[in-house]
């Protein structure tokens, strides 16, 4: 499937900033089942004090300054990604990554071979996932027994947080504790990835927090919105000996050609879709929108890049 | 038995335990290596020892070396203390441990590059991924930035101490932003002065040598080669523990201290704001930890870095010493893998031994720690802070159980370490020998490909007897570390930094902007406080006149005066009153407060402690005789405050006072022969005299825009007169009776005397013209605008015509006071102005979206 995303970040201040210098999490990666056709970045004021670079962890970061004064920051990202998506996820369901246990799993990760030392930073706590409490933990432990598939005990946990949390958006913040989620059991996307990331951590697996966008489709017989669409955030674990496997923990599913992905990390603050300091008094009000439809139709509808 | 009587009453009752001693066998005989020093202080004897002990508390305390200790009740800047008895080492010894620590800080600085670049040790096993990964020292934002610099640790401190077994061990890595180098250097000049006959004598090793490298490497960082480098010293501000030393080093090296604001990222270089504009800089020595840095990629809550800085730091147009990301080598984490990696890099055993650790990292360490809990000091790896090491003995069983339980959960935080086994080591004390533990900190710089140990370094020793903890933030003393060799060094013996740098930050076009504020600020301030000072005085004086205080409202004159006190320190409602609130009517409780009452704004106290922070902001361009005339000012205040000043009389009062004017006045004369014009005395001449015109208008104001009857007009014009320090220039002057024409034509409109505005208000307008920043030759700047305006104003104005009253009002000067208000918001503007131009950090940094996370 070939999508066609428009999202677009704005700052309005009601002062003049002077100067800022941004980082944005933006142009999606290349990875199993997508690939990027074509990327395009828009930034208004225009700034020519613009670099990308791959972080850590293979994303594609962008950064850049505006060092004239101005009262609105502009940043619109277009891109056409292939997803074929549907292969991947049928391997998820086969005996190979099925039949590994938890206890295997853990014992496999005592190793030092380079795919597992890569994903084995993702079981250590990081900077909005640490001092988990015992709650997360017991939590976790219901469904990750010894004995049981490290892919069904996930699954489980999957369907557990989509029954036990409620989704509100506006409760939290990205920088609401993990342990308020937990209690309240409330929460957006992020939240939920995060929680079950922790889980999935305080067992002593790896898991990793991704970044993406998901297409929403609208009700039976209603025209789709134009920019209804959202960021989105899911999870996935390493399971050894097979690899990565994504949770959606939102939309109690495997992600499917829907689910976009722009980058991961260990959690969110590894990935923000832009960050920046901006130098000048007065506040600002933000606005964002993602547009994500097939690029047959977006062509015709000349929603066009 | 080699002591004589001398030493052997100073030693009395040396031995409590059966520790290791630096100078004594257990028996009490000197160690050889001692004798030399030994002999000289039983030349000495006990009284001139002590004697020579208050010659270094006194110059310390005159040179203002001071220790800040965060939240200390005792307040900011607690004095630094250094004994009299140095520590001595033989050079033989020091060159042992000096191999021991090249070849330490050479494995660590491999370990660094490994760590930010190929993982090697963690790829083949000689290092556990946890100890790197799970270290909040390792930011990711710096993995495979490359360096131009052939060493990417430059500098690097070890704290050592000596274990039971007689050899140096390392307890601990310093590599962030290693503090000590400056306060060794600043205890080797005052020791080297109060014993410079001994040092003499015993052939200590000098500093010279090493911190002339050490300048060098500076230069030598620089990403182009170029002869002189733009270099600076990055400091948190004058509320870091060591902020005296960056100060310090920074005037000792010449180069500028500046803090993160003074500095901003554009177009991919570092640049100082300075008065002149944006200069770029090349290398920055930093004194800021790791996370700070930048707040762009880094922790976000930060204004202590600078937006953008990783970003210049990978284009390789800055080099910052030590480079950020440097903190993960300070991790007790990497001590058991030391011997493994040293063999790995170098086919090398470890030439110094460390101290005896733990990592719970691994299943069997982490069951025997879990053990043995009472018997070790446990420790995160990322944290040597003292709120986060447990000495297991001394937990109770909640502790216990709580750290238990956060070690079970994250086992590969934490290291369990054996007790440090201090060595004693002689402290002069209340005239005895006494033992204290002790703990060294040694230095090492890069130098071309190989490291130099400073050949001294930094002693601490417990603040009490039998003490287990060694830390300067707890109030122990610091003693000099002394290399002492049989003869005397062939090296030259002065300290001269030879190849300097021609350019340094001096000029003032230079000057950072940050220090250009707090220089008009400290103008300001002590112009402020002179001039309140002065009033309250003369108004007291007229108060210890009247009998009982109840007579004090109903005398008109007094009550002139007490208003003009609220109107001048701006203290309202007090004896003025506000619409809302009545004036005070106790007039004696009312002027304590405006004297003593520091939280209440305009109060004196209150102008003093402004007074004393836009200094001590600055202290970096002090002489020591300005840090004396500082202190006694300090202490008066201080030796007054509180209960003790109920019980003052009027007359203790106006004593208090002429003694704060009198110091005053002798450190302003200072400020102006020990600071430099380029340096920024002409913002602090600005600052001063802004303050002077406006204080003089608000007397004005006060006073004079009001007739009064004849003899109450007369004492008011004298009592003006004497605040404005001008009676005796008007006698010189007029030699008649005083009239309100003569007042106000010498304080507002001569031309020649130098307390009248108008001749303050032309020497700020020449100050003005010298600043740069001129745009275009042919217009006044914004400030100067409207100085001009002010100035003209005055010139155009003449005595008869400000004494004319309303023909409304007759007792009324609407002339005068017309003016008056005129010129006051004329000067507010210029200095609003001054302020926008020069001084721009009216700029807030802020989130683009809110949010902090702790790094």
């Amino acid at each position: 499937m070939v999508f066609s995303i428009i999202h677009t970040t704005r700052y309005r201040y009601n002062a003049p900033i002077s100067f800022c210098h941004n980082i944005a999490t933006i142009r999606p990666r290349v990875c199993t089942g997508q690939e990027i056709q074509s990327f395009d970045l828009q930034i208004s004021p225009q700034t020519l004090d613009l670099s990308e670079r791959l972080d850590f962890f293979g994303n594609n970061i962008t950064r850049f300054s505006i060092q004239q004064q101005h009262q609105e920051l502009k940043v619109t990202s277009k891109s056409i990604i292939i997803r074929q998506y549907a292969s991947v996820k049928a391997s998820f369901f086969t005996d190979q990554c099925k039949k590994i246990t938890v206890s295997e799993a853990l014992f496999s990760l005592k190793s030092n071979d380079n795919d597992i030392l890569e994903a084995k930073q993702f079981i250590l706590e990081s900077i909005l996932i640490r001092n988990t409490s015992d709650k997360i933990k017991q939590y976790a432990e219901v469904s990750f027994l010894p004995n049981r598939s490290v892919f069904e005990a996930t699954y489980e946990l999957m369907q557990r947080i989509y029954t036990d949390f409620d989704f509100v958006s506006g409760f939290t913040t990205v920088s609401t504790p993990l342990s308020e989620v937990m209690e309240e059991k409330k929460g957006v996307c992020q939240d939920f990835a995060q929680i079950a990331i922790a889980c999935i951590r305080s067992i002593g697996l790896p898991a990793r927090y991704i970044s993406g966008y998901i297409e929403t489709l609208p009700p039976p017989g209603k025209q789709k919105l134009i920019g209804a669409d959202a960021s989105h955030a899911w999870f996935a674990i390493f399971i050894p000996g097979f690899g990565w496997v994504d949770f959606d923990p939102t939309n109690n599913q495997i992600p499917e050609d829907q689910h976009i992905v722009v980058g991961w990390g260990r959690d969110y603050y590894d990935v923000p879709p832009l960050k920046g300091v901006v130098f000048g008094s007065g506040s600002s009000k933000l606005k964002v929108s993602v547009d994500i439809r097939p690029a047959s139709e977006a062509q015709k509808l000349n929603i066009i890049l | 038995m080699q002591n004589n009587n001398a030493i052997d009453l100073l030693v009395e009752q040396y031995f409590g335990g059966n520790k290791y001693d630096e100078m004594f066998t257990p028996d009490m005989h000197v160690k050889p290596g001692w004798k030399a020093l030994s002999d000289k202080l039983n030349v000495l004897g006990s009284k001139e020892l002590a004697s020579r002990q208050k010659d270094i508390d006194w110059m310390l305390s005159e040179n203002g070396v001071t220790y800040n200790v965060y939240n200390d009740p005792k307040g900011l800047n607690r004095p630094w203390n250094l004994n009299i008895i140095p520590f001595v080492i033989q050079e033989k010894e020091w060159q042992q441990v000096s191999e021991g620590l090249k070849q330490r800080v050479h494995l660590l600085d491999l370990i660094l590059k490994d760590i930010y670049g190929k993982r090697e040790l963690i790829k083949n096993g000689i290092l556990p991924y946890e100890v790197v990964y799970g270290h909040r020292g390792f930011l990711r934002q710096c993995d495979q930035i490359k360096y131009k610099t052939n060493k990417q640790l430059s500098i690097y401190a070890s704290d050592l101490s000596r274990g039971p077994d007689g050899r140096i061990w390392v307890v601990n890595d310093r590599t962030q932003a290693p503090s000590g180098m400056g306060y060794a250097l600043e205890n080797r000049s005052t020791a080297g002065r109060v014993l410079s006959d001994v040092y003499g004598k015993i052939h200590v090793r000098k500093l010279s040598g090493f911190f002339n490298d050490f300048n060098q490497l500076l230069i030598k960082a620089s990403p182009k080669q170029i002869e002189c480098p733009n270099i600076i010293v990055l400091t948190p501000g004058p509320h870091n523990e060591t902020y005296f030393e960056h100060a310090y080093l920074a005037s000792f090296l010449g180069y500028p201290l500046v803090r993160g604001n003074d500095l901003v990222v554009r177009d991919g270089f570092l640049w100082m704001k300075s008065l002149k504009g944006l200069k770029r800089i090349d290398v920055v020595l930093k004194r800021v930890d790791d996370a700070f840095m930048d707040p762009l990629e880094l922790r976000e809550d930060s204004h202590l870095g600078v937006a953008g800085l990783l970003d210049v730091v990978r284009k390789q147009n800055v080099t910052i010493i030590n480079p950020i990301g440097s903190g993960v080598i300070e991790n007790s984490g990497l001590i058991p893998f030391m011997p493994a990696i040293a063999k790995y890099f170098l086919e090398e055993e470890l030439k110094l031994p460390q101290i005896a650790t733990w990592w719970c990292g691994q299943e069997k360490e982490k069951k025997y720690v879990l053990n043995n809990l009472n018997k070790y000091v446990i420790k995160r790896i990322d944290r040597s802070s003292r709120e986060t090491i447990f000495f297991g003995e001394f937990l109770t069983k909640d502790e216990k159980n709580l750290l238990e339980k956060k070690i079970n959960r994250e086992p590969y935080l934490y290291v369990a370490q054996e007790k440090i086994n201090f060595s004693t080591v002689p402290n002069f004390t209340d005239g005895q020998l006494e033992p204290r533990n002790m703990v060294c900190r040694a230095f090492a710089i890069a130098k071309d490909d190989d490291y130099k140990i400073m050949p001294g370094g930094l002693v601490r020793v417990s603040p009490e007897r039998d003490s287990l903890r060694v830390s300067n933030q707890r109030g122990g003393t610091s003693k000099d570390l002394c290399v002492i060799g049989d003869h005397p060094a062939k090296e030259s013996s002065k300290l001269i930094l030879s190849e300097r740098p021609k350019y340094t930050a001096s000029g003032l076009d230079d000057l950072p902007s940050h220090t250009a504020e707090n220089l008009y600020w400290a103008g300001r301030y002590v112009g402020r406080s002179l001039t309140v000072c002065r009033f309250l005085r003369m108004t007291l004086k007229q108060l210890v006149k009247v009998e009982q205080d109840e007579y004090i409202l109903e005398n008109e004159k007094l009550n002139i005066l007490l208003k003009g006190v609220t109107q001048i320190t701006n203290t309202f409602p007090g004896f003025v009153g506000t619409e809302k609130k009545k004036a005070v009517t106790d007039v004696r409780v009312e002027l304590e407060s405006v004297i003593f009452d520091k939280t209440r704004i305009g109060s004196l106290a209150n102008t003093m402690a402004m007074f004393n922070n836009s200094y001590y902001a600055i202290r970096n361009l002090w002489s020591s005789d300005m840090w004396r005339v500082f202190k006694i000012i300090q202490k008066s205040w201080a030796s007054i405050e509180g209960d003790g000043v109920a019980n003052l009389s009027y007359n203790s009062i106006i004593k208090f006072l002429d003694q704060n004017i009198t110091r005053i006045i002798a450190f302003m004369g200072l400020i102006e022969e020990s600071i430099l014009v380029n340096q920024g005395l002409l913002l602090y001449f600005t600052g001063l005299n802004l303050e002077y015109g406006i204080l003089t208008i608000s007397k004005c104001r006060a006073l004079l825009t009001v007739q009064t009857q004849d003899n109450v007009a007369y004492e008011i014009l004298e009592a003006f007169l004497i605040s404005h320090e001008s009676l005796n220039i008007y006698r010189y002057s007029y030699r008649s009776y005083i009239t309100i024409e003569n007042a106000l034509g010498l304080t507002l409109l001569d031309t020649t005397y130098g307390r009248s505005l108008t001749y303050i208000v032309s020497r700020i307008q020449k100050d003005l013209a010298k600043l740069p920043n001129k745009i275009n030759k042919n217009e006044l700047s914004s400030y100067e605008k409207y100085i001009f305006e002010a100035y003209s104003k005055l010139k155009l104005t003449s005595k008869e015509k400000l004494t004319e009253l309303d023909t409304d009002n007759v007792v009324y000067r609407k002339n005068l006071a017309i003016l008056l208000r005129d010129l006051s918001d004329l000067l507010f503007n210029t200095s609003q102005a001054i302020s926008d131009t020069y001084f721009n950090h009216t700029l807030k940094q802020k989130q683009l979206n809110s949010q902090s996370f702790p790094l």
